[in-house]
């Protein structure tokens, strides 16, 4: 039953296994963020300190195929933040990107 | 000791127990059987927003939550993102698809 | 029940809630339920010009599901009490 190297044995001990490291996640709606977790539970609700939060905006260019869209990019920075697990997409911890 | 009666005529007896090692429930078997199959295996996971990840599945649970490592996520045939690790939250979930024979 | 606890802590405190319409509010937090409800007092929306239809409310109910983000006050919120707390409440959910 040992699935792998790391001695994960359910999602959810890769999230525990990132607590206080910093994370990234991606998030419906084009939005990603990066923090330092400090609590989950298993709705994937979170929260993340020194966040820094990505939205990318796709308008799109009359014609352009696809890809071709220009991609606006906002950034925002937040100290504190609750994520509400229903937007969770994904959780990384970017050891590698 | 024969204690159970059998119908007369019966159609070939059911193997012994112990006779062969089912085969690997590559085609056959029930979703659970596959997904049992597929642990620690590459996987393809597809999101029902269309995004694939390509990875090395390392468990996952009752709600599909997934644990992927050397994930790679493509979009539209291209790959946009690499993570050593990932935990796909599991209502994203459309399919997961084994990427190596079982 | 790790998070309601967390946001029980922080009533009184003053929070900013981003609803998934992006809809920003500022307000007090005045109470909020396990399903992460949330009561607010004094509020204040960001971006009033762009939502005129709030700038009469002075308090409101916010049904959990619609929220995406609750910006806390960090200076309440000690990070190695929630970590050890998460790690607590993982443990006794994986005795199943």
């Amino acid at each position: 039953m040992d699935p792998s190297s790391t001695g994960i044995q359910e999602p959810f001990d890769l999230i525990r296994l990132s607590l206080s490291e910093r994370v990234f996640v991606k998030l419906r709606g084009d939005r990603e963020l990066t923090g330092v977790l400090h609590a989950y539970d298993g709705h994937m609700n979170l929260i993340l300190s020194d966040v820094e939060e990505t939205i990318m905006i796709v308008d799109m260019v009359d014609g352009a195929p696809e890809g071709q869209g220009t991609v606006k990019v906002a950034k925002r920075k937040m100290e504190m933040l609750f994520v509400r697990g229903d937007g969770v997409i994904l959780v990384s911890p970017p050891s590698r990107t | 000791m024969d204690v159970s009666p059998s119908p007369p005529a019966s159609p070939p007896p059911p193997p012994p127990p112990h006779a062969q090692p089912p085969p690997p429930a590559a085609s056959s078997g029930s979703p659970t059987d596959f997904l049992k199959g597929v642990v620690g295996k590459r996987v393809i996971v597809r999101l029902t927003s269309g995004v694939d990840y390509r990875g090395v599945l390392s468990c996952l649970d009752g709600y599909m939550n997934i644990a992927l490592e050397q994930t790679e996520e493509h979009v539209n045939g291209s790959v946009t993102n690499r993570y050593g690790d990932a935990f796909i939250r599991g209502n994203n979930v459309l399919y997961i698809s084994a990427a190596e024979p079982l | 029940m790790l998070i309601f606890s967390v946001f029980k802590t922080l009533t009184d405190q003053q929070v900013t809630v981003e609803l998934k319409n992006d809809l920003s509010i500022t307000g007090v937090l005045k109470s909020v339920d396990q399903f992460l409800n949330i009561r607010l007092d004094a509020i204040k929306v960001l971006d009033e010009t762009r939502h005129p239809h709030m700038m009469a409310v002075k308090n409101c109910f916010i049904r959990g599901s619609v929220v995406r983000y609750v910006q806390l006050p960090a200076e309440h919120v000690d990070t190695q009490l929630l970590e050890d707390a998460t790690r607590r409440e993982a443990a006794n959910q994986g005795k199943r």
